[in-house]
């Protein structure tokens, strides 16, 4: 996937860039791979907050509820994005196989 | 994530509701208390609450406009009642107990107006998170 490059938020397809060699990243830019990674990583963390907010709320007292709640819909609501990329991804990748040869 | 920031603001504002509530909590449960650590009877506390600007990026046309809210300080009421009761423990030469200046009424209204308040955020909460869920649906 390294080959798709992604240039301030566009998602640039390779082949319709004449100038830039195809799986060569200019400075600034980063493979798509890589933002996906970051993205991934950023729900996981949103995740791991929303378990110590619970946790916290169980176990001390200490948290308030309300704050429990949202780190959980923040949890929620960035993995739901994060799955509708991801449904994205495999729908242009299954149009991509049923290429015909 | 740009919703963040309203749920930001909307943990602020519950945040302020519970801690006023609490102080009303405390207010209704000493109502009658004529004796305190620092002496005296307990004080009428009120919360006074203050807004500061959102943290963290956020659009500029809205930065110094959107604010959350949070809890400034806790005033006290030094004022006291004087009620002649005689017969009580805490009463004074002349048969005068000082109470707390506190409203039950004013007390109980204050509490409905501060869990309406909470509602509001909760439901403000909700309304932008149908928002958000509405525009994952785009393109579906």
């Amino acid at each position: 996937m390294s080959d798709i490059l992604i240039k301030s938020g566009d998602l640039i397809p390779p082949g319709l860039n004449s100038t830039k060699p195809i799986g060569e990243n200019q400075t600034g830019e980063k493979g798509f791979s890589h933002v996906l990674k970051d993205a991934i990583a950023d729900i996981n963390k949103l995740q791991t907050n929303a378990d110590e907010a619970i946790a916290k709320v169980q176990m001390d007292n200490t948290a308030s509820i309300h704050e429990a709640m949202i780190a959980l819909e923040q949890a929620n609501i960035s993995f739901r994005a994060m799955m509708q990329v991801r449904n994205k991804i495999l729908d242009a990748y299954q149009e991509v196989m049923r290429t015909q040869v | 994530m740009e919703f963040l920031t309203s749920f930001k603001i909307c943990a602020s504002g519950l945040a302020a509701q519970r801690a006023k509530m609490d102080v009303i909590t405390s207010n209704l449960a000493n109502v009658e208390t004529t004796k305190t650590p620092e002496g005296g009877p307990y004080k009428k506390k009120t919360v006074v609450l203050s807004s500061e600007p959102v943290p963290g990026s956020f659009n500029a046309t809205l930065k110094e406009a959107v604010r959350t809210v949070k809890v400034d300080r806790i005033d006290e009421d030094k004022s006291v009642k004087m009620i002649f009761d005689p017969t009580h423990p805490d009463a004074d030469g002349k048969g005068y107990v000082a109470k707390p200046n506190i409203s039950l009424v004013t007390e109980m209204t204050d509490m409905i107006t501060t869990s309406r308040n909470y509602e509001a955020c909760v439901t403000a909460f909700d309304a932008t998170k149908s928002m958000v869920l509405k525009s994952l649906e785009i393109g579906r």
